[in-house]
Parts: structure tokens; sequence; C-alpha cells
């Protein structure tokens, strides 16, 4: 607690008591408060909820004046084109690909890499990290071109492999893996090594259990980034049935320019995934973008 | 496990088989040997990322500005500084005339409001959140949603609601101020954007506050309440100052992030109206992807990543100087 010379609380005891009291229950301080939760709230979640209505108006109705918040007849034919178009649906099915693959790859290998990196002893170890500390700090602007022109040259444009391969051992991911394992306690290395155990299956069976939080955040990240990824796979993809969906969803818009209804509904398909992980697993999503910065 | 008083290894295992001996036996040596190969292995996969897509890819494109390259017309060509010089002229005789130039100045504008913008929305945002009383982790998660989203879905949606006859003009005529045509205006188009990336990456970095303001020693509050200082008083001199390196690490982060806006520009505007919203790397995008300038392109690159740079260490001594 705070240092109270012993002369100052006896000459101000009471009053000290009053003061403090009335300042602590003001009202008009918490009637700020509840104002400005009530506005984030709506700014926050206003635009979704009111799109997500909105997507089940018709074209001539979603963009009358002034607008309407329900619509006046719900149709559900804006859900039913988008959906009956077997490209979008492709869209979707190469987001979900590209996204579950780079998830998985990412948390084995950054795993591997951050259990080498923390665990274990060898030449190059210190180099290797500090490589990955400095390179966090390379925009993605310098290495965009590049990207490119090596997949170029790999004869990867327009595959899968253009997608995962620059995202299956992620920089970041390898920051984080470090940071959870170097905390974990030596004992459990040398009582595996002790009964024989190989260093895979001392990795495997005995550190990644222990950092399950720190996978399922890795996992979450990187699920996100490339789910939402818009720039890469527009510069990585070519013909419209590789497209991811952000992608698709750009093509959409060009060809339904005007038809609202139809670009709201079709956001949709990209928010709602994400919103539904989201929701189940909130810590992750929430610790794993902190623990970048705070962390380090 | 992590809380067990520590042990000697041999008096906790629970078995010591022969095998287990032989290996405690052989020593260190041949061990730091088989540690150093598997450890290579198991670092594989990603290094050939780092090294690669990240590292080798940086210095190609290092080098790749000292060329003239386009994809499958002509050979490349080493220009040496050529792309550079092309680049300064411009600046130095007709700014207004050059992309690149007018993308920086757009993107200058853009990160100067968005940064501050959301630096404080984002403070504030961590700040109510500290202070509520109940319901603190609905709170959070309701204004965290916007940063889940990704950028071509928002887009989407301010598209429609940047409409000349959407919700904002019609909101904004509620208090008898007639909106314009944000997005084909060549004046509101780059603030439009603004507000959407403001929207999206407070609640990021909403969290990055939260945890600062978690940990800050309660000890020296109470001392200050106790002491007489009202609310405002020890925010700005006890709270501010000990959040400075939290503060550097959103301004840094929402700098680097700024300063390579590209999908809203590219998915919403397309630089326009009248180069309005061209951001830097929009026209990298198009000086390597439509014109095929790809030595050019990369020319820009490296200029966007030095300014990115020196504006991120003048950021550094501005907000904490003692320990730069």
């Amino acid at each position: 607690m705070a240092q109270v010379s012993t002369q100052e609380a006896a000459i101000r005891p009471v009053e000290v008591a009053q003061e403090i009291k009335p300042e602590r229950h003001i009202s008009w301080w918490h009637l700020v408060v509840y104002i400005f939760l009530a506005i984030f709230t709506i700014t926050s979640i206003g635009p979704l909820i009111f799109s997500f209505i909105s997507s089940f108006k018709s074209m001539s109705e979603v963009l009358i004046f002034p607008p309407t918040f329900f619509p006046r007849t719900w149709i559900t034919t804006n859900y039913a084109t988008i959906l009956s178009n077997p490209l979008f649906l492709r869209w979707i099915l190469n987001a979900f690909i590209y996204a579950a693959a780079a998830a998985a790859l990412n948390v084995l290998f950054s795993g591997m890499a951050g259990y080498a990196l923390s665990r274990l002893n060898f030449p190059g170890k210190n180099i290797i990290f500090l490589t990955t500390l400095g390179v966090m700090m390379i925009p993605a602007t310098v290495t965009l071109i590049p990207k490119f022109l090596i997949v170029n040259n790999l004869h990867l444009v327009n595959t899968y492999g253009a997608l995962i391969l620059p995202a299956m051992a992620q920089p970041f991911s390898v920051f984080i893996m470090v940071q959870f394992m170097k905390g974990l306690p030596k004992e459990l290395e040398e009582s595996a090594r002790i009964d024989g155990a190989s260093i895979w299956r001392t990795f495997y069976q005995i550190i990644l259990p222990q950092v399950k939080p720190a996978l399922t955040a890795v996992a979450i990240i990187t699920f996100q980034g490339a789910w939402n990824d818009f720039l890469w796979p527009l510069v990585a993809l070519g013909t419209q049935d590789m497209y991811t969906l952000p992608l698709g969803l750009f093509f959409f818009k060009s060809a339904h320019f005007t038809e609202y209804n139809l670009l709201i509904a079709s956001s949709m398909f990209n928010t709602i995934p994400m919103l539904i992980l989201f929701f189940i697993f909130q810590r992750y999503f929430i610790e794993g973008a902190v623990s970048s910065g705070v962390k380090g | 496990m992590a809380t067990e008083p520590v042990r000697s290894s041999l008096v906790s295992a629970p078995s010591l088989t022969a095998e287990g001996r032989q290996r405690l036996m052989r020593g260190r040596p041949k061990r730091l040997g088989r540690d150093t190969l598997t450890a290579y292995l198991f670092l594989t996969p990603y290094l050939f990322v780092l090294l690669v897509f990240l590292i080798f890819a940086s210095l190609y494109g290092l080098g790749l500005s000292l060329f003239k390259v386009d994809i499958g017309f002509t050979t490349p060509e080493f220009v040496g500084f050529q792309n550079y010089q092309r680049l300064f002229e411009q600046l130095f005789t007709n700014p207004g005339l050059s992309l690149f130039w007018i993308s920086m100045v757009n993107i200058l504008k853009f990160v100067i409001v968005v940064v501050i913008g959301q630096t404080i929305l984002a403070l504030i945002l961590a700040l109510i959140l500290q202070t509520t009383l109940f319901g603190r982790g609905i709170f959070r998660t309701i204004f965290y949603i916007p940063a889940i989203t990704s950028s071509v879905a928002t887009a989407l949606i301010f598209l429609w609601l940047y409409n000349p006859d959407g919700l904002v003009n019609y909101l904004l005529s509620l208090v008898h101020i007639s909106g314009p045509d944000w997005l084909n205006d060549p004046f509101w188009a780059l603030p439009a954007i603004m507000l959407l990336n403001i929207w999206t990456t407070a609640a990021s970095f909403m969290i990055y506050f939260m945890a600062a303001l978690q940990d800050l020693p309660k000890e020296v509050l109470e001392a200050s309440a106790i002491d007489g200082a009202s609310r405002f008083q020890s925010f700005r001199y006890i709270t501010v100052p000990l959040l400075r390196p939290t503060i550097f690490l959103v301004v840094a982060l929402g700098t680097i992030g700024s300063f390579q806006m590209f999908d809203q520009a590219k998915f919403m505007t397309n630089g326009g109206p009248l180069n309005s919203t061209l951001t830097p790397l929009l026209e990298i995008y198009n000086a390597a992807f439509q014109d095929s300038h790809f030595g050019l392109a990369a020319a820009m690159s490296v200029l966007l990543f030095i300014v990115i740079f020196i504006v991120t260490i003048i950021q550094r001594r501005l907000i904490e100087p003692s320990t730069s």
C-alpha cells in the first residue's frame, strides 16, 4: 500500500476517508462510461448486424433512402444466387484449403523450429533466433515482388503451393513458440532422455502437449491471416477457379457492381466463419495478438 | 508440473534402464553432435521459408531495383541506379505528375490521421473496459469484433454504407448535413478509407493497452489517489508515462501497417478518384503487374521501406527518448 507517514495519517485520517468516498461514487463518471460503452457497442457491431439483416433485402430495398433497418420482405434469393454459383463455392473451398493447410503446417513447423531454438543447443542457434527477430520487422512490401518472381521461377504460380509454401512456417509463430517453450522446466527432457526417448518423441509427446495454448493461438492467427489474405493471392493466382474468397469477392464485386444486396450477402461468407471461430476460441485470438508485443 | 521443486533428475526419474545408464555414461560431446543434426532437421522447413522467402527475397528485391526487368518481353538489363534516378527526378521536377510521389503524399496524410486516431481510440476503448465493472469480457469481445473481419468483407460493407444513398449520409442528414458521394469525391475518398481503417485497427490495438493497463502498479495509483490527485491528474502524470512503451509499440506497429495500406485502396476505389487514394503499395503493384516495370517497382519498394524505417526511428526518439 502507499507509504503514508504516521504523522500524516494521524493528522488527516478523517479527511482522507471523507475525500475518497465521494470521488469514487460520482455518478456522472459512470454515466460517461456507460454512454461510451453503448456508443462503442453500436459502432463495433452495428455495421455488421445491419449488413447481415440487409443481406435479406432485395436490390431495390437495399439502397432506398431513407434506409430501412428490417427488410419489408425477407428474401433469400441473394444467398440462393450466390450458393448456386459453382465458382463461388470453389472460392470458399480454396480459401479453406489455404487457411487449414497453412495453419496445420505452421503449427507443426514453427513448433519444431521453436523447440530446436529453445530447448536444444547447437551452433548457429543465436544467429537464427536473432534473424527471426530481425525478419519480423521487414515490411511485406519489400518481399512482395521478389516472392512473386521466386514462385514464378518455381513454376508454382496459380497453385495452392504458391499460397501455402510461404505461409507454412512463419517467424512470428516461431517466436511465440520459443517464448512459450523456454518457460518449461528442463526436467521434462532430462527424464525423457534418461528413459531413452529420441528427440522427436520428446518433442512430440512431452513438450508439445505442454504448450497447447500457444499451438492453438498460432493455429488461429495463421488461419485468420490466410482466410483474410487479399494481396498475396491477388499477386500469386491467375485463374478464377483458383481464387480464394477475398479475391473472388473482388471479382464478384466487379461483376455485380451495383447489386449491393448480393455484395453484402457475399461478404457474409468471409465474415461469418471467422466470427464462429472467434466466438469459440476468443481467448486465443486475443492472447495470440498480444503476445507479440507485450511479452516480446 | 512447472511448480515442482527442482530436483536432481537421477532421483526423480521413475526408472533408470540399462540403456539410459549407458547414455548417461557416454558423456556430452556425442550428444552435442546428435543434437546439432537433429536441431537442424527440426529447423529445416522453417529455415527454408526464412532463407528463401524472407532473406533471399529481401536481397533479391534490393538487387532487382538495380535492373530493368519485364517478364517475357526483354531480357533483364542492369541499369544501376537509373530507377532511383528516375524517381528522384520526378520528385524534383514535377512531383504532381509522378504517381509514386502522389502516393507517398497520400500515404503520409493517411498514416498521420490513422495512427493518431487508432491509438487514441484504442486507448479510450481499453480505459473504458478497464473501468467497467460488469460484463467486461462480453464488451471486450464485442469491441474486438471489427479486428477479425477481413479487409475485403468490410470494404464491401462500407462500399454500401458510403453510397450517396447509404447509411452514413442518412445519419448525417438527420443532423442536417448533406453528405458527399464519399468514394467518388477526390477530397473525401481518402478520409472515408481512413475512418474504415481506424475502425478496424483500433480494436486490435485496444488489447495491447488493456494488457498494459492491467500490468500497471496499483500501489502508485492508490498512493496518488490518497494524496488527493484527481482522476485526470493521476492519468496524465502517472498512467500515461507508464504506458509509454505500449504507446510506442502501438504507434510503431500502426505506422508500419498504415504505410502499407493496399486492400481498401485497391478494392474500393482502385486508387481513384483522380489518384486521391493511390497508395505506394498500390502503385508498386500497378508498376509491376500492369506496366511490367518490375525493377522500378522494386526500387519503389526499397524507398518505401527506407521511409518507414526512418519514421519508426523518429517515433522511437520522440516517444521513448530515454531508452533509445
